[in-house]
């Protein structure tokens, strides 16, 4: 066996690793508050990815149909400051999300929460194929991507963008955790985690912290958008097949679990190019496969995951 | 042995009597391109019914459908072509194939619920089209292959050409679709039935109960997914040509959000369903045509695009109307 090969799959392999991390943290900031699991969760965030994209580029007349395109002022941001655009924008339209369709609903049923989300992706995912084509488009990477950007490890090449990307995941996940524990909001937030009626009884405002957390579950996964978009190229379903990735590495770690989530990222990300690389009928294209089938595992043997809590269910 | 209500409204009637007359018409209005659109969108009724079935009555919620439509077809082409099965052997073994492909994904349903089995069909979807490029003796790979059979309109049939073959594949399409719809109005008003609606409502008083949970939703899945599977089947009979493309993650959803626009948990939500979204369409893609219209063109042009026609519909409905376009006339408080 060649270890510097695989070294070199598994320098290769974190970079996904962390996106599906962060989307994760996503699926599960929601899970854990509302019980919903949200399937629009991939196509809001390749929407702020064109977002970035438009304050980037600013309107370009290739871009079909006006639309956005021209509402926007076509500032020539530099990237950095284009992605927190699109996360503060993100947060925003995860938050009116919530205002507008999650909360009204009152606690209504499965069906009636997956009915939401899933129009909320179906239109989302066409309104992107309307303004911005379903053409593939480049999207800039924000860290230094040319041909001797990287470290070497023990014969490997472990790229800038990989340990940048991580280095902006961990950044912002310590700045989560902060929030969580040291602010009033955050307390809030995770005494509605635990229990929204008990929550409210004793003070808590329930409605404005759910808002909180899914701006913070939006944030995370415009992150992981424009993070992702250099590398599988800017177009409408770009984050479906992510998203089952991000599915999986949630219910893997457990779906109410964020260490869950960023252990099952680490894990799904790493399995994703190591079968692929290992086993040849799988190949490239089908590494969602071996996503699907540890999902289904997971929730046949095991539905609680690696971390997450286990539920009875009450007759 | 029939207890569920047999009593048809009068504007149920009016429905069925306005549908019956296009369905005579349109043979006479059309051009071979446009009989076979429409037989198109009379077949698709089947895929919205089989999601319908598993999710309306059986409570189990499918957003992989397109995924059994697949199947049906790839299978059919298979049998048609590969194996020089009659046409409708092939039929039927297409839809028999997705029925056991559905029953196989029944099986884990039988832990996996709600959200969760949600999730796992959702993955199914996305999974299908790689999975199939896999088989490219079956599937034709990623550009699809054309069937050698044709479905022609046997010797007896009156005139020739190619109209009187496109009258011939509608009105076998019209007559399956039919005796399906009117096989599923029995089947979920049986006994078997009402196990269904009784595990939808809480699966464990049906168990107490004595319903066989395995069966029940293992029987479930597979009569839905081959419904499904023959909507794939009739696709093949009208076009004879299969391609992964078509069957996209996105086509699933938007099979998903017909059944549940069209009203889940009646036989005649699936109809709905499928004319709302040809109604629709037909509109956007009318004012479309006008030019100079600006952003409401562009507004129109989007009511052309089913997905964004049934994305919207989907989140308005589950507001306004959770029983679908056929329960507005019910009083309909409950999401359920």
């Amino acid at each position: 066996m060649d270890y510097v090969l695989l070294l070199q799959r598994i320098f290769d392999a974190l970079f996904n690793s962390a996106i599906y991390s962060s989307l994760a943290l996503a699926l599960v900031i929601i899970f854990r508050a509302t019980g919903l699991l949200n399937f629009a969760q991939g196509e809001m965030a390749t929407f702020t990815a064109y977002i970035a994209f438009v304050l980037l580029s600013g309107p370009q007349p290739r871009l079909t149909g006006g639309g956005l395109a021209g509402i926007i002022p076509g500032v020539p941001f530099s990237i950095p400051l284009a992605i927190t655009g699109a996360v503060i924008c993100g947060m925003a339209a995860g938050a009116a999300t919530e205002r507008a369709l999650i909360r009204p609903l009152g606690g209504a049923s499965d069906l009636a929460l997956v009915n939401i989300t899933i129009g909320l992706l179906l239109a989302t995912n066409s309104l992107m194929a309307q303004w911005w084509g379903t053409g593939p488009r480049f999207f800039p990477s924000i860290f230094p991507t040319g041909a001797g950007q990287h470290f070497m490890i023990f014969g490997a090449r472990l790229r800038y963008s990989t340990v940048g990307v991580w280095a902006i995941l961990l950044s912002v996940l310590v700045l989560l955790v902060l929030l969580l524990r040291h602010t009033r909001a955050g307390l809030a937030f995770r005494a509605v985690s635990i229990s929204p009626s008990s929550a409210e009884l004793v003070g808590v405002r329930v409605g404005p912290t759910l808002m909180y957390g899914w701006a913070l579950a939006s944030g995370f996964g415009a992150l992981a958008a424009c993070l992702s978009a250099n590398s599988v190229l800017l177009e409408p379903s770009m984050m479906l097949r992510v998203l089952v990735y991000a599915f999986a590495a949630a219910t893997l770690g457990g779906l109410d679990s964020p260490k869950g989530a960023l252990v099952g990222g680490l894990i799904i990300g790493l399995s994703q190019t190591l079968i692929p690389a290992y086993v040849p009928f799988i190949g490239f294209e089908l590494s969602v496969l071996p996503a699907l089938l540890a999902m289904v595992v997971i929730l046949l043997i095991r539905p609680a995951g690696l971390y997450g809590t286990k539920r009875i269910e009450r007759v | 042995m029939v207890v569920a209500e047999r009593r048809v409204s009068r504007l149920s009637a009016f429905g069925i009597a306005a549908l019956c007359v296009a369905l005579v018409v349109i043979p006479f209005v059309t051009s071979t391109t446009g009989l076979r659109q429409a037989s198109q969108i009379i077949v698709s009724v089947l895929a919205v019914l089989g999601v319908n079935v598993a999710t309306g009555y059986g409570g189990m919620i499918s957003l992989g459908h397109g995924v059994f439509v697949g199947v049906g077809a790839f299978a059919t082409g298979y049998y048609v072509s590969d194996l020089s099965l009659p046409w409708l052997v092939a039929i039927l073994l297409g839809a028999a194939t997705a029925g056991v492909s559905g029953a196989l994904v029944g099986l884990p349903a039988l832990r996996i619920k709600g959200i969760h089995l949600a999730l796992v069909t959702l993955g199914l979807a996305i999974v299908f089209r790689p999975l199939s490029k896999r088989f490219p003796s079956i599937t034709g790979g990623v550009s699809g292959r054309s069937i050698d059979a044709r479905f022609d309109a046997p010797g007896w049939w009156p005139g020739d050409g190619r109209m009187a073959s496109s009258v011939y594949r509608y009105l076998f399409c019209v007559l399956i679709v039919l005796v399906a719809l009117w096989a599923t109005w029995n089947v979920v008003n049986s006994r078997f039935g009402r196990s269904m609606r009784a595990l939808r409502d809480n699966d464990t008083a049906a168990a107490v109960y004595g319903v066989d949970l395995v069966a029940a939703r293992v029987t479930t899945f597979a009569i839905s997914a081959g419904l499904a599977g023959l909507c794939g089947a009739l696709q093949v009979v009208l076009v004879p040509f299969v391609s992964q493309d078509k069957f996209t993650a996105q086509e699933s959803l938007v099979i998903y959000a017909s059944a549940v626009v069209g009203g889940l948990g009646t036989i005649w939500g699936s109809v709905l369903g499928v004319l709302a979204r040809t109604v629709v369409g037909k509109v956007g893609a009318v004012a479309a045509g006008f030019d100079g219209l600006g952003p409401v063109g562009e507004f129109f042009s989007l009511l052309d695009e089913p997905a964004f026609v049934f994305g919207f519909g989907l989140i308005l409905l589950t507001f306004l109307f959770p029983r679908g376009l056929a329960g507005i006339r019910r009083k309909g408080g409950s999401s359920q």
